[in-house]
């Protein structure tokens, strides 16, 4: 059994057990009365933007982390189409515990690669691009080598998404397969949110994974004749708080930590085997 | 109407059962009469009006902030209160006087009645409501999305 088929195995394993714990037994939940941070108007354009103070480390070997200072959201929801800021799609059923989306979402890897990417816009610094990085193999620190590293372009992931609810917990599990030509690689998000404060404010912890194929990984951390990564299985925990203040002003903060797969990490590309993301800051609505 | 047909079904029975029955005709007539009298006159001598009428509330707007005008006019002067039920801190009265005037600034999301009483608050006189009306809104729930940023 290869690496590949062995984490495609068990991607699709966590997949149908989390559709056998939440998809079987699903209750009925209140649905949407008033507009809230779950519920949205539909046909309302949202706008709002974090002002506030964070970082991202960067995995990638050579690149600065990514300061998070101003972050815009943006989203509407039609009745089928939605838009949540750079992913789209379309709902295809909705009930009170169950919903399926047809998305696209970007490729979030290359925000390791390129400041200017449009997942980076806003969150400060000078844009800047890399295409040849300096590599330090891990056995030779001091014997610097420089190897072409291709161009990462934008790219895009589609497929179905799958939303469920279940007593308070709410669960997502998307099946993504790269549309724009460029490595068609396949990508699986799995998570679930536990809310563990709802009184003074919401805590909510998240945890998931992201398994990405052979040929995703390789697009983004591979090296020509040098390496060759197969699958990676990426686990992650996200802790959120936020606290509405007024009608247009709430608290915000959280980390984000995850895992990178050795698939990942081993790349000489890579120096490090995890990305962390805090932030802390407000929230402010402006439409 | 049905107090008056019932008697007269009982035309042909007897005649002291039908003396009875003018009687009791007459007197219902006689009453009706008085009733519809005294429904048309307070109907038509004390006249409440409100403005605005209706308060429409949009996706963006919890609440109506507005100034409620409410008028009245009695062709006799007339002693009263007028009342907004809920807002007890919200009271103006008039002694003998045949039209009063009164404006507010108000704040409220429901129905908002306002009543005119008798001076012991005792007796509704005439009441008129501004209606809140909402946009229907259509609600649906928000996508959650762990990786994001600010989820």
């Amino acid at each position: 059994m290869t690496a590949t088929s062995r984490s495609t195995g068990v991607a699709a394993a966590c997949a149908l057990a989390l559709a056998l714990l939440f998809g079987s037994s699903v209750r009925a939940q209140t649905t949407c009365k008033a507009p809230s941070s779950e519920c949205v108007v539909v046909g309302k354009l949202d706008l709002s933007v974090g002002l506030g103070l964070g970082d991202r480390s960067n995995p990638v070997r050579g690149e600065s982390s990514i300061p998070l200072v101003v972050i815009p959201q943006l989203s509407y929801y039609g009745r089928h189409f939605f838009l949540d800021n750079l992913e789209l799609g379309v709902t295809v059923h909705e009930s009170d515990t169950t919903t399926l989306n047809l998305i696209a979402t970007p490729g979030y890897d290359r925000v390791f690669f390129y400041r200017n990417d449009l997942q980076n816009f806003f969150v400060g610094g000078a844009p800047y691009a890399t295409g040849i990085a300096p590599l330090a193999p891990s056995d030779q620190p001091e014997q610097q080598q420089v190897f072409p590293v291709r161009r990462r372009h934008t790219t895009y992931l589609a497929g179905p998404e799958w939303l469920f609810d279940y007593e308070g917990i709410s669960g997502q599990l998307d099946a993504l397969r790269e549309v724009t030509g460029e490595h068609e690689g396949y990508e699986v998000r799995g998570a679930i949110a536990v809310p563990l404060l709802k009184n003074a404010g919401a805590l909510v912890v998240n945890t998931g994974f992201t398994w990405k194929s052979a040929a995703l990984v390789r697009y983004y951390y591979g090296v020509d004749g040098l390496y060759r990564p197969g699958d990676a299985w990426n686990p992650f925990v996200k802790l959120g708080y936020s606290r509405p203040w007024s009608e247009r002003w709430s608290l915000n903060a959280f980390v984000h930590y995850e895992y990178l797969d050795r698939a990942v990490a081993d790349s000489p590309l890579v120096s490090d085997h995890s990305v962390l993301t805090v932030f802390g800051g407000v929230v402010f609505k402006i439409l | 109407m049905r107090a008056i047909h019932e008697p007269l079904r009982c035309v042909a029975v007897r005649p002291k059962v039908i003396r009875r029955a003018v009687t009791l005709l007459l007197a219902c007539c006689v009453s009706s009469v008085g009733s519809s009298a005294a429904a048309v006159e307070s109907g038509e001598t004390l006249r409440l009006e409100l403005q605005p009428r209706v308060c429409t509330l949009t996706a963006n707007e919890p609440y109506c902030d507005t100034t409620v005008r409410a008028q009245w006019k009695s062709p006799h002067d007339e002693s009263l209160c007028l009342v907004i039920v809920g807002r007890p801190d919200i009271r103006r009265c008039w002694e003998n006087f045949s039209a009063g005037l009164y404006q507010v600034e108000l704040t409220f999301n429901e129905d908002l009645i306002v009543e005119l009483r008798d001076p012991q608050l005792q007796r509704v006189l005439a009441s008129e409501a501004v209606t809140v009306i909402r946009e229907a809104l259509r609600l649906r729930r928000k996508r959650r999305q762990p990786w994001n940023i600010l989820y």
